[in-house]
C-alpha cells in the first residue's frame, strides 16, 4: 500500500511540473555547454603547434610575453601565456611539474628555486636538444656566473635552464654627499661604515625637506629582505652558510663578526629598519633621507624619474665592497627551462634559444631588464641608456648564488627571522645565530 | 481521505526533496568533504627519501616547533586583547547610541564605515599611517611637538603587536557594536518600567535587566569575533608580515608560509587541525559559560 502510494506520487511528479522543469534545466545546461565548447574551439589556433609558457607578472615576464607575440608572428607557432604573480608562480610550477601533466612547455624560474626543480629531476636537459639543432651547447656570450645557475649540480652539472634576466646586487651611494665630505667610493665595508658615520653625524639637516640624512639604509624585515642585505657582508667577512661537510655554520666566528657589523651599520640606518622591505629602502633613497644601501638594479631607473626622485643625478652605483674576502653580490637571475613532461620539447627549445639570443635579449634589456650576455652589457646603445651597466657587469661576474639547496625557501625564512630579531634588538648577534643554526639544522634533518 | 492525500504528498515531497538536495550534496562532497578527508590524510603522512608513509610525525613535530608555539602564543595574545577591547568598546557604544540623542543616526552610520572597508585596504592605509619616518601619525605627533624617536610602530617587537591589535579594534569594534545594539533594541520597555518602579539605580538596571536580556546577542558577537580573531591573516600579513623577527606571526600566517612557501602541505594541514580544535574548544566553552551562568 505504502509503496503503491509512493510510486503513484512519483509518477504524478514525473508527469507534471518536474518533467518540464527538468527539460528546461537540461536545455539550459546543454545551451551553456554548446556556447562553452564553441568558444573553446574558436580559441584554438587554426593550424600549427601550440606552446604554453608560465611567466612572472612583472617587468621580466612582460618582456618574455612580448617576445612570445613576436615569435608567433614570425613562425606561426601559437604561444599560450599563463601569468602568475611572483608569490604564486613557484607553487603553480612545482605542483604542476610534480603532477607530470605536461601543461607547461616553458617556465620562468627565479634562480633560488632552481635547485628544488633540478634535484627532483623535473626539467629537460638542454644539451641534447641544442646538439640536435647543431649547437655544441650554450654560446660563450652568456656571463658564466649566470649560466652556472642553470646547471645541476651548480656550475659543473648538466644544463637545464638558460638565464634570461641578469640581476645582481649593487651598492648604491650618494655621490654628491661623498664629494662634499671628500669620501672615496667605498671598496671595503669599513669604508662604508665610516662614510655612514660621517654622513649621519654631519648631515643632520641635509635632506631635501630639511631633515636628517641617515648614513646607511638597510632592510632587515624577516625573510628574504634581511637575508639579502646580510649575505654580501657575511661572505665578505668570511662566513659560509654550510661547512665542508654540508652542516650549517652561520654561527661561526666570521658569521658573528658579520652580524655585529650589520648591527653597527644599523646604528646609522633610519629607526625601524628591522621591518624594512625594498619599498622602505627605496623611499628613503628617493626622498634623499639615506645615503648608502645595497639594492637591486631594478631601482636604478626610478632615481632619474622627477615624479619619484628628489636625488636626480646624485646616485652612483658600484660593485659590492669587500672585507676579509673580496666583495661579492647576491645574484638574482630569471631562468627559462623546459619541464621534463613537456610534449613539445623541440619547439620549446627553438623558442628558448630565440628568446635568449642577443637580438631578442636586447629588446628585453631596453624594457629595463638587465641582460645575461656580455655583449649586451658592452653594447654602446644600451650603456648610453643604462650608465650603470659597467658596474652591473662587474657585480654580476663576481656574484654568488644563494646557497644552493632545495630547502632554500624554508632556510631563508628561518635565517631571516633571527637576523631580524637581532636587528630589532630582541636577540644578541650570538644568540640569534646560534638559534638560526639550530633551526637550519632541523630543516636539513627533515629533508633527509 | 484527506489523510491519504497528505501521506501521498509527503512521499512525493520526499522524493522531490532528495532530487533537489542531490546536486548540493554532490557539490559539498566534491568541494568540502573530499578536501577535508584529503587534508586529514596528508596531515597523517610524512615523506622521507621520496617515499610517503603513514605517521603521526607532523603532529609530533608541532610540539617541538618553536615557531609554531610562539605563533600560537601570539595568536592567543592578539585574540584575547582585541576581543576584550572590542567587546568593552562595542558594548559602551551600543548602550550610548541606544539612547535618544541628537545625531544618533549619523553616529550609527559613521561607526559602521570601518567594518565595510576591505581588510586589505584598511591594512595598507594603516601601514602607511604607521610608517615610522614618513607616516601621518608620527608626522602629526612631531608637528604637535612630541618626540617620536621611540615610536617605531610596526618595527619594534613590542609596539608591533599593539599596532596590529589597535588596527583590528579600529576595524571590528563596529561589528560588536552593531550586534549588541540590535540586541539592546530587541529588549522590550516593560522590564525597565518595572525596575524604575522598584527604584533600582542605573547600574542595577544595567546589571540586572539589560545584561541578562542582551546575553544572546553578546554570545553571538563574542563567538563570531573569537573565530575571526583566531584565524586572523590579512591585517597582519599587510601590516607586519609577522615581523619584526617573529614578533607578530600568527598561526594562519605560519600555516600559509609552511604550505605555500615551503610546500609542506602535510604539516600545514596538521597545524590547521590544531587551530580548528582550539577554535572549537574555545567556542564550546563560551556557549557553556554563557548558557549556564545567569549574568
Amino acid at each position: 500500500m505504502k509503496t503503491n502510494q509512493r510510486s503513484n506520487g512519483a509518477r504524478r511528479l514525473d508527469h507534471r511540473s518536474p518533467g518540464i522543469t527538468l527539460a528546461i534545466l537540461c536545455g539550459a545546461i546543454l545551451f551553456l555547454w554548446t556556447i562553452g565548447l564553441t568558444a573553446c574551439r574558436r580559441n584554438e589556433p587554426q593550424s600549427g603547434k601550440t606552446l604554453t609558457l608560465a611567466v612572472n607578472s612583472g617587468v621580466e615576464g612582460d618582456a618574455l610575453k612580448q617576445a612570445a607575440l613576436d615569435y608567433e608572428k614570425q613562425t606561426g607557432v601559437h604561444i599560450n601565456i599563463a601569468e602568475f604573480p611572483y608569490a604564486n608562480l613557484f607553487e603553480k610550477e612545482l605542483l604542476d611539474l610534480n603532477a607530470h601533466t605536461g601543461a607547461y612547455d616553458l617556465i620562468m624560474l627565479d634562480d633560488p628555486w632552481f635547485p628544488k626543480f633540478g634535484k627532483q629531476q623535473l626539467l629537460t636537459e638542454l644539451t641534447p636538444l641544442l646538439e640536435s639543432r647543431g649547437q655544441k651547447g650554450p654560446d660563450a656570450d652568456f656571463v658564466p656566473a649566470s649560466l652556472a645557475l642553470g646547471r645541476e649540480p651548480y656550475q659543473t652539472g648538466a644544463l637545464y635552464a638558460l638565464p634570461y634576466v641578469g640581476n645582481s646586487q649593487l651598492l648604491f651611494y650618494r655621490k654628491d654627499l661623498f664629494a662634499m665630505h671628500t669620501l672615496m667610493e667605498p671598496v671595503t665595508w669599513d669604508e662604508v661604515l665610516s662614510a655612514a658615520k660621517i654622513i649621519s653625524e654631519q648631515e643632520t639637516a641635509g635632506a631635501p625637506g630639511g631633515g636628517k640624512v641617515y648614513g646607511y639604509v638597510m632592510r632587515a624585515a624577516q625573510g628574504n629582505a634581511a637575508v639579502a642585505d646580510f649575505m654580501p657582508i657575511f661572505w665578505a667577512f668570511g662566513g659560509e652558510m654550510f661547512d665542508a661537510g654540508g652542516q650549517p655554520a652561520v654561527n661561526s666566528a666570521e658569521g658573528i663578526a658579520a652580524l655585529n657589523f650589520m648591527l653597527e651599520l644599523g646604528k646609522y640606518s633610519p629607526p625601524g629598519y628591522a621591518s624594512f622591505n625594498a619599498d622602505d629602502v627605496g623611499a628613503h633613497l628617493l626622498q634623499g633621507t639615506a645615503a648608502i644601501s645595497i639594492n637591486w638594479p631594478a631601482w636604478i631607473s626610478s632615481f632619474s624619474d622627477p615624479a619619484k626622485s628628489k636625488v636626480i643625478g646624485k646616485m652612483e652605483f658600484t660593485a659590492m665592497p669587500g672585507a676579509k674576502n673580496p666583495g661579492r653580490a647576491e645574484i638574482g637571475n630569471w631562468l627559462i627551462a623546459i619541464p621534463r613532461d613537456s610534449k613539445n620539447k623541440e619547439a620549446a627549445c627553438d623558442f628558448l634559444v630565440w628568446a635568449t639570443s642577443a637580438e631578442q635579449m636586447k629588446r628585453s634589456a631596453e624594457r629595463g631588464n638587465p641582460p645575461t650576455r656580455k655583449s649586451l652589457f658592452n653594447d654602446p646603445e644600451l650603456v648610453k641608456k643604462f650608465p650603470a651597466y659597467p658596474a652591473q657587469l662587474r657585480s654580476l661576474e663576481s656574484s654568488r648564488p644563494r646557497p644552493r639547496t632545495p630547502f632554500w625557501n624554508e632556510i631563508e625564512n628561518a635565517f631571516g627571522i633571527y637576523l631580524s630579531k637581532a636587528n630589532s634588538g630582541e636577540l644578541s648577534a650570538v644568540d640569534a645565530l646560534n638559534q638560526a643554526n639550530t633551526e637550519i639544522a632541523k630543516i636539513l634533518e627533515r629533508g633527509k | 481521505m484527506a489523510v491519504t492525500a497528505r501521506a501521498r504528498g509527503i512521499g512525493s515531497d520526499r522524493n522531490l526533496a532528495y532530487a533537489l538536495v542531490a546536486p548540493s550534496v554532490a557539490v559539498l562532497l566534491a568541494l568540502s568533504i573530499y578536501p577535508l578527508i584529503h587534508a586529514v590524510t596528508i596531515s597523517l603522512h610524512v615523506s622521507a627519501g621520496g617515499l610517503s608513509r603513514w605517521s603521526f610525525g607532523n603532529f609530533v613535530r608541532l610540539v617541538s616547533d618553536r615557531f609554531f608555539l610562539s605563533a600560537l602564543a601570539h595568536t592567543m595574545i592578539f585574540a584575547a586583547s582585541a576581543l576584550t577591547i572590542e567587546f568593552l568598546l562595542g558594548l559602551g557604544l551600543a548602550v550610548l547610541l541606544n539612547q535618544k540623542m541628537r545625531g544618533r543616526g549619523l553616529f550609527r552610520a559613521g561607526l559602521l564605515v570601518p567594518m565595510m572597508l576591505p581588510t586589505v585596504v584598511v591594512g595598507v592605509v594603516w601601514r602607511l599611517m604607521l610608517n615610522t619616518n614618513f607616516g601621518a601619525i608620527n608626522g602629526t605627533l612631531q608637528g604637535a611637538g612630541f618626540n617620536t624617536t621611540g615610536l617605531t610602530w610596526t618595527s619594534s617587537p613590542g609596539l608591533a603587536m599593539i599596532s596590529i591589535i589597535a588596527v583590528d579594534v579600529w576595524q571590528w569594534t563596529p561589528f560588536m557594536f552593531l550586534i549588541l545594539l540590535a540586541g539592546l533594541q530587541a529588549i522590550p520597555q516593560e522590564p525597565y518600567e518595572a525596575a524604575l518602579i522598584d527604584g533600582s539605580s542605573a547600574w542595577q538596571t544595567f546589571r540586572h535587566v539589560t545584561l541578562p536580556l542582551v546575553k544572546p546577542a553578546i554570545l553571538v558577537a563574542l563567538l563570531l569575533r573569537t573565530m575571526d580573531l583566531l584565524r586572523v591573516f590579512d591585517q597582519v600579513f599587510i601590516l607586519t608580515e609577522g615581523g619584526p623577527g617573529f614578533a607578530t606571526e600568527t598561526i594562519s600566517l605560519y600555516i600559509y608560509r609552511t604550505a605555500f612557501r615551503f610546500s609542506a602541505f602535510g604539516y600545514a594541514a596538521a597545524m590547521s587541525f590544531v587551530l580548528l580544535l582550539i577554535t572549537n574548544i574555545i567556542s564550546a566553552f563560551y556557549i557553556r559559560v554563557l548558557q549556564a551562568r545567569e549574568l
